[in-house]
């Protein structure tokens, strides 16, 4: 287990390499986040209400989207397309190393470093702008939230690798990639709340891995979600992790023999 | 006992083809042309434990694609392999654990992170103790001259340095089997050198198996007793580099330094003549002849210096390409 440890450690001491540019990112990402909230809390005046929406529930869900998303969709495996174009993934075959570890080590690097900087900043903004926001205070929801955040992470992580694995059979990775990115926010609710959507829509998209992405954890955030529901929704969960598991196997499989180690 | 064993290995890769500029790229998103390189071509092979052997090609000849399925990176199309009696693509543990394929050009260390972060994390990939791993990391950096680059982040290293670092990282395990793929590359005459010597030591304390391409004859000609010669895919030497010489090349390399000027006609006859500029006359001699010639020589003409030698092992080989490329 050491060794994903020390991957984890060796990708803090990297993005330490580049200080500017990580705060860069940092600076970007609440620049971001303060043009969103400014930007509704003009649009939303303070009684209004969408749908089942008050302007404070609006507000946190718009802004618990690009946190979540910036926690779940951030990923190194976007890299494993140009890993197996450029050959680089022989030198992961070669060592007694698991593949998949090896990239959700780089991950929990890459993420912690990330959230921490994250939560230290969301405290700084919250202290001044003091925003109307929604803070839930249940413990189990809470405990339910940090559960479906790490489904989300897994399975968006099987899903990014499914899309790197293109790479074994066409060194165009980055087309679908991005096609993905645009549904994606769409899908999984990035856009918008999707129970604002018609109940039949509705209904189809809960059966779909995106609508666990971003959604459903917030909604169990805003206190939304009823217990069963919250259970039956990881069950769902469970199942399409489960589905993606095998696919991303199967595939690994499949692609590794058509592998051919270009360039090296 | 034999350590590799390799019976009709194929390997074929389809690659697509595109006509060069904007309409070829149109063309091509369209009506995809295919074509089937045959890469390796049923070759069957043993290698004994502890032999240093030689893998001589020239470029696309197939050395590469065939280490590649030796250590496990490919999926040979046709054809059995045994390394340490474990089928190569499998990667077990076991396997991996005892291999090291060593390639001029690839890059397993973290670019921004001292070379140092590589060889812990590769310390605890491959489950080295602690002793073991000081005492390899202190011998082949001392060995390697790199004690003090250790520390400096890779990507201010120069290709040498690099190259002298990739070596270290893919060593720390002490493999049983070795792949070399143009280890020498981007290395400088001294290094080189320095090199060979220490492939030759390694070979002979651990007992180790190891292949090594080159395109360095010198490599080759200095390490190995036995190599085998590969082109367009297929095997066509197996064995001792004299053997090779003598299949090849059964001539030797008179070269005479006259002491007074000599009629170039009354040299013509005595075999055939590969340069002559007055003082210097180099001749290829039939093996069976050498003796007659050049005593022949030192009779009939005034000679300052004779001297009898080998081919040059970068002719013979050429020979060999030449020869198997016209049948």
């Amino acid at each position: 287990m050491k060794k994903y440890m020390l991957v984890a450690k060796n990708t803090w001491s990297e993005m330490l390499t580049y200080r500017l540019n990580f705060v860069m990112w940092r600076v970007r990402t609440v620049f971001q986040f303060l043009t969103v909230y400014f930007l509704w809390l003009a649009v939303l005046p303070e009684k209004a209400r969408i749908g089942d929406y008050t302007q404070a529930l609006m507000l946190t869900y718009i802004l618990g989207t690009s946190l979540i998303s910036s926690i779940v969709f951030s990923t190194r495996t976007i890299d494993i397309g140009e890993e197996i174009n450029e050959g680089n993934l022989s030198n992961f075959l070669l060592r007694p190393v698991n593949f998949f570890l090896y990239f959700v080590a780089r991950d929990a690097g890459d993420k912690a470093m990330n959230i921490s900087f994250a939560i230290f900043e969301l405290t700084i903004l919250f202290l001044i702008l003091k925003p109307p926001f929604f803070l839930q205070t249940d413990l189990l929801f809470i405990l339910f939230f940090i559960i479906a955040i790490f489904f989300a992470f897994i399975m968006y992580f099987f899903v990014s690798v499914l899309l790197g694995f293109i790479g074994f059979w066409s060194p165009e990775v980055w087309g679908p990639r991005f096609i993905f990115f645009i549904l994606i926010s769409f899908f999984a609710g990035g856009l918008f709340p999707l129970d604002i959507l018609p109940k039949t829509v509705f209904k189809v998209f809960e059966l779909l891995p995106f609508f666990y992405f971003l959604y459903f954890p917030l909604k169990i955030y805003l206190g939304q979600v009823a217990t069963s529901q919250v259970l039956v929704g990881f069950l769902v969960s469970s199942f399409w992790v489960f589905i993606l598991y095998k696919t991303v196997q199967m595939v690994w499989i499949k692609g590794l023999r058509v592998y051919t180690a270009v360039g090296r | 006992m034999s350590v590799i064993s390799v019976s009709n290995l194929s390997k074929h890769y389809e690659i697509h083809k595109k006509e060069p500029g904007i309409a070829g790229s149109l063309k091509s998103l369209f009506a995809r042309k295919y074509e089937t390189i045959k890469a390796v071509e049923n070759i069957s092979f043993e290698i004994n434990e502890g032999e240093l052997v030689g893998f001589i090609g020239p470029n696309g000849a197939g050395k590469t694609t065939t280490l590649k399925c030796l250590s496990g990176l490919l999926y040979p199309t046709k054809g059995r392999i045994s390394v340490l009696g474990l089928t190569p693509f499998d990667r077990k543990k076991e396997f991996l654990k005892q291999i090291s394929l060593i390639m001029g050009q690839k890059n397993q260390l973290w670019w921004d992170l001292p070379a140092i972060d590589t060889f812990l994390l590769n310390k605890e990939i491959y489950e080295i103790p602690n002793n073991q791993y000081k005492k390899i990391l202190d011998e082949l950096s001392i060995l390697l001259e790199v004690t003090d680059l250790i520390k400096v982040p890779v990507k201010k290293l120069s290709l040498g340095e690099r190259m002298k670092m990739e070596l270290i990282a893919a060593l720390l395990h002490s493999p049983k089997v070795l792949f070399l793929d143009e280890p020498t590359i981007g290395l400088d005459v001294v290094m080189q050198k320095k090199l060979r010597e220490f492939i030759r030591e390694y070979n002979k304390r651990y007992k180790a198996t190891i292949i090594l391409t080159s395109h360095y004859m010198g490599d080759v000609e200095e390490l190995c007793k036995r190599v085998i010669v590969i082109n367009s895919g297929k095997i066509i030497f197996d064995g001792t580099i004299s053997n090779l010489v003598k299949q090849y090349a059964p001539y030797k390399l008179i070269t005479v330094l006259f002491k007074e000027y000599v009629d170039p006609k009354k040299i013509s006859d005595l075999g055939i003549v590969k340069r002559f500029v007055y003082p210097q006359l180099v001749l290829h001699v039939k093996n069976d002849k050498v003796n007659d010639v050049a005593s022949d020589i030192l009779k009939n003409f005034s000679v300052d210096d004779l001297t009898i030698e080998d081919p040059q092992i970068e002719d013979v080989i050429r020979e060999v390409f030449h020869k198997s490329n016209s049948q």
